[in-house]
């Protein structure tokens, strides 16, 4: 076969590269737009992706992680009944108000009260194990190097915390909250900035299993018994992906991911339609005489449809390669960028569907390659 | 009727008939009687030029009779199939097997080379791909552009581009060979040339050529000459001598 279609692809580029660029650029803002999406609201299941549990135990109904009450402790004593569980830590979660040696006002903080143990669970692959020893220390606290400026403060200073005093006595990283600021401490130093009568117990518990393969099953089984007060249980990916989704949907970021992904569709489809339509319109006489020489309408479809899928390719391939270095780039700015294999996959489908919806449009002009008008 | 013998083999057998053929155009309330109740026969391995000024049907007449149009009444007949009856399929399947096409404009695809775009069709013929370059290499020799078959239109004169044109139609082995106004962009020379190579191709390849043309230069090569005007043919010239010896198509 003559590859027609890439032949024109090569030899008439220019008349192409609109579509490409077209069909790229629609891509890469995909992709970075989920990139970053995935990056920031990731960065709120931290607690859990950062931490090396396999089942979360917590308050039933809590819809993200940073939004859990206080569940009984005694849940402990039964969850470590069942003989898949290794160990269960405890780990507190105390909203704070920060009063900081620089002139920064006040500032919202998550505390998170965790046990400074050098084999502990929560945040195990978040902190490194210098820092978490270090909190043992009554009153000392970690913060995130990106929230430095926002509290004010430095290693080695004091600030307050819900009236409590408090030492920096490390700096983290990887660790940036949404919505706030995180601190880190011992559960003991926790509990004592904890101002909320009704806290009585942890916020969660941790469950570290024998085999964190069966973190589901354990998860559905360690569920429904009412013994000990309420309380549900989730395996960690699953208590990740719900926090991450309720962020997602509650703040309207995912609404926004849905509506550009529509919007560059729209606005690809367009320019890369008009193009191949251009590209059929300037050779419609020489399809014309194909299909006069017998060549069939669907012989020519295909032509156009395969210089569509190229496009599409060749864009997709052009967005890749950007939206690799950006991400890149973004990374070494502490931007928060993060792309999984759905989220890829789906910015493909995205943009080959684009490529084939514009091939569909560029095909209807080829009605207008009827032999009979090459007689006049 | 059509005889029953392979219309090749016999000259002055009907390869082409229509039989009381008329065709309107409507544009707003604006009716055209492009081809008025008209009937004739095309015969077989014969170069015939249908000639008249801008306007007569002769155009509407040659698309009607190789199946590009449809016709509003009255049969036409090519080869051995009623083109009335043939669907779009049929048709297109029709003209792969049995047309070739010549334009007056060259329609030749800026990217492909002068081989790739004789080879194209032949691949939608179900042949082979050595068969296909065979074919190609063979019918672009023909015409004399050995030499030039890597070359794109860009690089190719007028002349040379109406010779692919023709090579992509010839190498099809087509029983019927349209052409529309082929010389009508060349200069004398060329146009000459494209004259010479038309006329081979019915005497030695037996091939129907039916070919509109109002180029005065055509009218001595052809062995028929049919004038029309307002939808009707008007005359119809028979050359009584056999033509001369084929002139050469290299220049």
């Amino acid at each position: 076969m003559v590859p027609l279609a890439r032949k024109t692809l090569i030899y008439e580029w220019r008349r192409f590269l609109p579509a490409m660029l077209a069909v790229g650029f629609a891509g890469l803002l995909q992709l970075l737009q989920i990139a970053l999406v995935l990056g920031i609201f990731g960065s709120t299941s931290v607690y859990i992706t950062g931490s090396s549990a396999d089942v979360w135990i917590g308050y039933p109904g809590t819809q993200s992680v940073s939004l859990g009450r206080s569940i009984d402790v005694d849940v402990a004593s039964r969850v470590l009944m069942d003989p898949a569980v290794r160990r269960v830590e405890s780990y507190l979660w105390v909203d704070g108000d920060w009063r900081g040696p620089g002139n920064t006002g006040g500032v919202s903080v998550f505390v998170s009260g965790i046990d400074p143990r050098a084999d502990g669970l929560m945040f195990s692959r978040a902190l490194a194990p210098a820092l978490r020893a270090r909190l043992a220390e009554p009153n000392a606290i970690v913060i995130d190097r990106s929230a430095l400026d926002q509290l004010g403060v430095a290693i080695g200073e004091t600030a307050t915390i819900n009236g409590q005093r408090v030492r920096v006595v490390g700096i983290s990283s990887g660790l940036r909250a949404l919505g706030g600021v995180n601190v880190l401490c011992s559960l003991d130093t926790a509990r004592r900035l904890d101002n909320d009568p009704t806290d009585t117990g942890p916020t969660y518990l941790l469950a570290s299993l024998r085999d964190p393969s069966q973190a589901d099953a354990v998860a559905v089984r360690l569920r429904g018994s009412k013994a000990f007060g309420p309380y549900t249980t989730w395996s960690a990916s699953d208590f990740a992906r719900i926090s991450v989704r309720y962020w997602l949907f509650d703040t309207g970021a995912g609404a926004g991911v849905l509506f550009l992904a529509g919007i560059v569709f729209l606005v690809g489809a367009v320019i890369t339609s008009q193009t191949l339509i251009a590209a059929v319109n300037g050779s419609v006489r020489e399809y014309a005489t194909l299909n006069a020489l017998g060549v069939g309408v669907a012989a020519l479809r295909r032509v156009v449809l395969e210089q569509a899928f190229w496009v599409g390719a060749l864009g997709l391939l052009g967005a890749s390669v950007l939206g690799i270095v950006l991400m890149m780039l973004a990374r070494s700015q502490d931007v928060p960028v993060v792309l999984n294999v759905p989220a890829a996959l789906a910015c493909i489908v995205l943009v080959m569907g684009l490529a084939a919806v514009s091939g569909l449009a560029a095909m209807r002009s080829l009605r207008r390659a009827d032999p009979a008008t090459l007689l006049r | 009727m059509m005889p029953s013998i392979s219309a090749i083999e016999t000259a002055h057998t009907p390869a082409v008939q229509a039989e009381n053929v008329s065709k309107a155009f409507v544009s707003g309330q604006q009716r055209t009687q492009v081809l008025d109740r008209l009937t004739l026969s095309i015969n077989a391995a014969e170069l015939t030029l249908i000639s008249g000024p801008s306007g007569c049907g002769k155009s509407t007449l040659l698309a009607v009779l190789s199946g590009l149009q449809k016709v509003d009444s009255g049969r036409v007949r090519a080869l051995d199939s009623e083109l009335g009856q043939l669907d779009l399929r049929a048709l297109e399947r029709f003209r792969l097997q049995h047309t070739g096409f010549v334009f007056q404009g060259f329609n030749l695809f800026p990217a492909l080379s002068a081989f790739e775009q004789v080879e194209l069709p032949l691949n939608h013929m179900g042949l082979s791909r050595e068969e296909a370059r065979r074919r190609a290499q063979r019918s672009l020799e023909e015409v004399g552009l050995a030499q030039r078959m890597r070359l794109r239109p860009s690089e190719l004169s007028g002349g040379e581009k109406q010779r692919v044109a023709i090579a992509r139609a010839l190498a099809k082995d087509p029983e019927l060979l349209f052409a529309d106004e082929p010389t009508s962009a060349l200069d004398s020379a060329n146009g000459q040339m494209i004259i010479d190579i038309l006329h081979r191709i019915a005497h030695t390849h037996g091939t129907t050529v039916l070919c509109v043309s109002h180029d005065p230069r055509l009218v001595v090569h052809a062995d028929r000459v049919l004038a029309m005007e307002d939808g009707r043919i008007l005359s119809d010239h028979r050359r009584q001598t056999p033509p001369a010896a084929d002139h050469g198509t290299s220049s």
